[in-house]
């Protein structure tokens, strides 16, 4: 039995096109889903099936051209865009500011938040990410296994309800793939955060719990449930 | 293959055009192509004025000038050397009429003049000029029309001179051999020469000119002999140089030397447009070196590029700078009557060139750095550290060919590149230090303050630099403003402070005692008197002052002519030592000089250099003891040549006094009497001295606005570019702020944080840069006490700071037209 979900994501019969008249494309058509916090969830699908689209719908960071996406908690239902404060992103290219350490990178959205804290909790999350010797690097003098950590730590330290993730392994090999997954699935579990990973990967997407899978040709959408634990 | 690449680079070329950091880089140039195509043009205009003004305006072939009346034998070698002679005799006097008086130059003149040229006179101040075959009758004055304003006088008035009475016949409106009076705004009368001397002014006040007319051989030959045996005369003939012509290459230096200011500026806007280009540039290296292109070809397109863009800017520049050009010369006809605009192809061609070739040299290190990079450095995108340090290079050697292209007074180039120089390293202190203090302080708050300064401070380097643009600009606009304001301020109040309102330039002994027995009786005190004499720099270490020395400098021009030479036996209270050592009063040896610091500088001297003045009949030869400058505090009549007191015993001279009194504004009528009693009596009170000095600051005023729309043109194209280097990085980081939860409110908030510091900074850096620039040149150009209004000084940061941020908020818009998907699609 799950434990009670805390909160989640509603999109209800949306649709996604861009273009105008003949040239409008249609990426995906009257889908229904629900994201909970504390849950993991991957979207796969070819490239050009709409899977940033769909993950920019759940954020609230695009609106759908059809159909409602809101933000349910404790029964009480707002737009997406309340949630806007409560989620994080980690992105395939990793988007550390080159400038700053990996301390720093970590520190960044606490310091923006105006926590007097903000260092020993960054320092905190480097830890728990295996990075705490490492907290005075450049994102430049680590390697691309390491600066995914960092970007996971960075995307976790302000405790976010969910976690959007774009091909967080995509630029990664096989063992830092599979340790990066570790951490990442490792970590919003130890959160309670929801995960939502967009991928190619069939071994990253078999991790979570829900799978959301585009299908260019027909807009088909496939939706399954592992039977891997919750995380 | 080089038309293959000839039609990639016109087609790169267009695609690329439109491109900010292009278009920024454009106008970069054209500014500073347009700026020296139009002084160069500008300069050689006036040059070309000057040069047929002496042809037309010396009313000689040949012009010997000098104060003491030739010798008997020396008129003979004249007249001998000559085909034709007259001598005219002028000095200053003032003149009175019902209680009114008026400073004027008399000039007195015989039956042969004009000798040369056109004398213009009328009979009325609204009737046509005509032309005068001869000077006045005796008993004749001929005043210009400002005298008869200025005294309310009518043709037919009598005036009176020294006791004698004058009939004003004529209005004197053109004199043939006016330039040799170079462009002083003297009031001027005419009278007969036998007249002037009837009057019996003391002989040594006179100015005596020979007007000669002779040919080419016979000029050489009179040069030669002023040259062997009249040294201390002036000479000026046809085929010389006009005796503004070295004022004017000055003017023109000075400007110049002013443009290593535009220049910095202009390197700072270009090193930052160069990370743009260069990126830009090795990125297309590397498409074209993947496709099996070599890497000549990339440099080679580059190349072809940059000479498409400079070609189709040159008509641009051209035209401007002739629009340009045009509207000066309209401006300056009210200095030079008959300026006529004229366009120096050659000279357009070599300023075009040297223009170039600068701007050649910025663009090295972009090639540079494409010729050292490689297909591994540029799928790697690794930064070539060595190209940054050759950016610098590049820059810095062109503000040093600038300096050394216009320097010819090395003092003012110091205190230009030292000013510069101070205010960077001042603006580099003051970002680094509030950033580090600021960011320490705030470790611990919250809030968008203490964020943005950490960021500032992690991005150290790059805001520096824009800081550093920022500061400079409003450096340069300060300091020129700040002049402008505080010069006339602190000088009008600094005379009356410590001169008093009425100056005496030049009192005989004997008008010095009935000076002081004058002002005693009235009550007035003397604030300051200073004995002098004059005399005439003739040689310098046994060479001719002309061999001596070949660069203009304010100095020289003034050596050219008869200097006031004091002499004291201590160090007088307003001057301090500044090098060697001041002379003892018991010291037997009389033939010690000492020199102030800048003459010293301007002229090449240095201590133990020998002098040769000639003084009254005399040549008489010191050696340099010392340097002094001058002390604020104790009255500012000071000396540029002084001399040990025990010197008089042995040079035979007129004695003549400086002197300053303070005057009650009744006690201004009492100066009738002492003129009429004293007509050579050289006084000048504070309000014809501020009208003087106002008239010359509406000119410096009207000089450098222009000077600071071109600052401005530059500093908003600082901001621009240095706003458009960081463009990627500042999207990228907006893009990551979002990612946290925020939104583009934040980011704005963020960019206006930021702006404002950035203001601040460069604002406190620029306020104390102006500062320490007003304490530098202030002291050492005007002898003045820099004085600031910090009220001022405030109300000027608060615009800046306010002109600042709104520009660099809109600069940034760019960069707040970020979004997450674009981190996705990355």
């Amino acid at each position: 039995m799950l434990s009670q979900p805390v909160s989640r994501i509603h999109l209800d019969n949306v649709s996604q096109s861009f273009g105008k008249n003949d040239n409008q494309v249609h990426l995906f058509s009257d889908l229904t889903l629900s994201i909970e916090q504390g849950r993991s969830y991957a979207i796969t699908g070819p490239s050009g099936s709409g899977k940033s689209s769909l993950l920019m719908l759940m954020s609230g960071l695009e609106v759908p051209s059809k159909g409602s996406c809101y933000y349910i908690n404790d029964e009480t239902t707002s737009p997406l865009q309340s949630l806007r404060n409560h989620i994080g992103f980690i992105f395939q290219q990793f988007h550390l500011l080159p400038e700053l350490t990996a301390l720093n990178n970590v520190a960044l959205p606490l310091k923006l938040r105006g926590q007097k804290d903000a260092i020993n909790r960054a320092k905190e999350w480097l830890k728990k990410v295996g990075l705490s010797h490492r907290l005075h690097h450049t994102p430049k003098q680590l390697s691309g296994g390491e600066q995914q950590r960092v970007a996971i730590a960075r995307a976790l330290v302000f405790e976010p309800n969910f976690i959007f993730a774009d091909e967080p392994t995509g630029n990664l090999d096989t063992k830092n793939a599979s340790d990066v997954a570790d951490t990442l699935f490792d970590c919003c579990k130890e959160n309670g955060a929801g995960l939502i990973v967009v991928t190619h990967s069939d071994e990253l997407a078999a991790r979570a719990q829900h799978n959301f899978s585009l299908k260019n040709a027909a807009n088909q959408f496939i939706s399954s449930t592992s039977e891997i634990s919750p995380c | 293959m080089l038309i293959t690449n000839l039609r990639l680079a016109w087609q790169f070329y267009r695609q690329e055009k439109g491109l900010s950091h292009h278009r920024f880089m454009s106008w970069t140039q054209a500014i500073l192509m347009i700026f020296i195509v139009t002084l160069s043009q500008t300069s050689n205009s006036i040059q070309n004025y000057l040069t047929d003004n002496l042809n037309n305006l010396l009313g000689a072939d040949l012009v010997i000038s000098q104060t003491s009346e030739l010798t008997a034998s020396q008129q003979e070698k004249i007249v001998e050397l000559s085909q034709q002679h007259t001598v005219t005799k002028s000095l200053s006097t003032t003149i009175t009429h019902q209680g009114k008086w008026q400073e004027i130059k008399l000039k007195g003149v015989g039956d042969v003049y004009p000798l040369q040229g056109e004398l213009k006179t009328s009979y009325s101040l609204n009737e046509q000029a005509q032309t005068t075959l001869s000077g006045p009758s005796q008993g004749e004055m001929w005043v210009d029309s400002r005298v008869l304003a200025s005294l309310s006088l009518q043709i037919g008035d009598r005036i009176t001179l020294a006791d004698q009475g004058f009939k004003v016949t004529r209005v004197l409106l053109h004199e043939p051999d006016r330039m040799m009076e170079g462009h002083n705004v003297d009031m001027r009368a005419m009278i007969n020469v036998t007249d002037l001397d009837a009057l019996a002014f003391p002989a040594d006040l006179i100015k005596h000119r020979y007007l000669l007319a002779a040919n080419t051989q016979q000029t050489a030959k009179l040069i030669a002999w002023q040259k062997s045996d009249l040294p201390a005369a002036q000479i000026s003939h046809k085929q010389g140089a006009h005796p503004l012509a070295l004022f004017w290459q000055r003017t023109e230096n000075f400007i110049g030397l002013a443009s290593i200011i535009l220049f910095f500026m202009a390197a700072i806007a270009i090193e930052q447009l160069t990370h743009v280009h260069m990126r830009k540039e090795k990125y297309f290296s590397a498409v074209c070196m993947s496709l099996g292109a070599s890497k000549a070809t990339g440099i080679q397109i580059s190349i072809l590029k940059w000479l498409f863009h400079w070609a189709l800017m040159l008509p641009v520049v051209l035209a401007i700078s002739a629009l340009l050009h045009a509207a000066l010369i309209h401006w300056l006809t009210a200095t030079f009557s008959d300026l006529a605009w004229q366009w120096n192809m050659l000279l357009a061609a070599k300023s075009v060139l040297a223009i170039s070739a600068v701007l050649l040299i910025f663009q090295l290190p972009i090639w540079i750095g494409l010729k050292q990079s490689s297909i591994v450095q540029l799928v790697n995108n690794i930064e070539l550290k060595k190209s940054v340090w050759f950016t610098s290079s590049c820059a810095l050697a062109v503000l040093f060919l600038v300096a050394f292209a216009y320097s010819d007074n090395g003092l003012l180039t110091s205190m230009v590149l030292v000013s510069v120089a101070l205010c960077i390293g001042l603006i580099l202190s003051i970002s680094w230090l509030s950033l580090t203090v600021g960011e320490k302080i705030t470790q611990n708050i919250s809030g968008l303050v203490p964020f943005a300064l950490f960021m500032m401070k992690q991005r150290l380097v790059s805001k520096s630099t824009q800081i550093l643009g920022v500061g400079l600009c409003a450096f340069l606009l300060l300091f020129i403003l700040m002049l402008l304001r505080d010069l006339g301020n602190t000088m009008s109040a600094y005379q009356r402070q410590h001169d008093g309102n009425l100056l005496v330039s030049q009192a005989t002994a004997k008008q010095m005692i009935d000076l002081s027995s004058w002002a005693q009786e009235n009550t007035i005190p003397i604030r300051q008197r200073k004995p002098y004499m004059h005399a005439k720099l003739i040689g310098i270490n046994n060479q001719q002052v002309s061999e001596a020395i070949d660069k203009p400098s304010e100095s020289l021009s003034t050596f050219k002519k008869s200097i006031r030479l004091h002499w004291s036996a201590d160090i007088p209270s307003n001057n301090e030592l500044v090098d060697g050592q001041w002379w003892s009063g018991d010291n037997p040896n009389w033939q010690q000089i000492s020199i102030e610091q800048e003459v010293m500088t301007d002229l090449g001297l240095d201590i133990g250099d020998q002098l040769t003045f000639h003084i009254g009949q005399q040549n008489y030869q010191f050696t340099i003891v010392a340097s002094h400058a001058y002390k604020p505090g104790a009255g500012s009549i000071t000396f540029w040549v002084q001399m040990p007191a025990s010197a008089l015993q042995h040079i035979k001279a007129p004695h003549y006094n400086m002197a300053s009194l303070e005057l009650t504004e009744q006690q201004f009528t009492l100066l009738g009497d002492l003129w009429q009693q004293h007509p050579t009596l050289r006084m000048v009170s504070l309000d014809e001295l501020t009208a003087h000095f106002d008239s010359i600051l509406a000119m410096v005023t009207q000089v450098i606005s222009g000077f600071s729309v071109i600052i401005i043109l530059l500093a908003f194209i600082v901001v621009l570019s240095s706003s458009h280097a960081l463009e990627a990085a500042e999207k990228k980081k907006n893009s990551i702020i979002m990612s946290f939860g925020f939104n583009k409110v934040t980011c704005l908030k963020l960019s206006l944080v930021e702006w404002i510091t950035t203001g601040l900074i460069a604002a406190t850096g620029a306020i104390s840069g102006t500062y320490l620039a007003g304490v530098l040149i202030y002291q050492s150009q005007f002898s003045l006490t820099y004085q600031p209004d910090f009220l001022w000084l405030i109300g000027t940061m608060s615009i800046i700071l306010a002109i600042v941020t709104t520009l660099g908020v809109y600069a940034s818009k760019n960069s707040l037209k970020s979004s997450i998907r674009q981190l996705l699609t990355e």
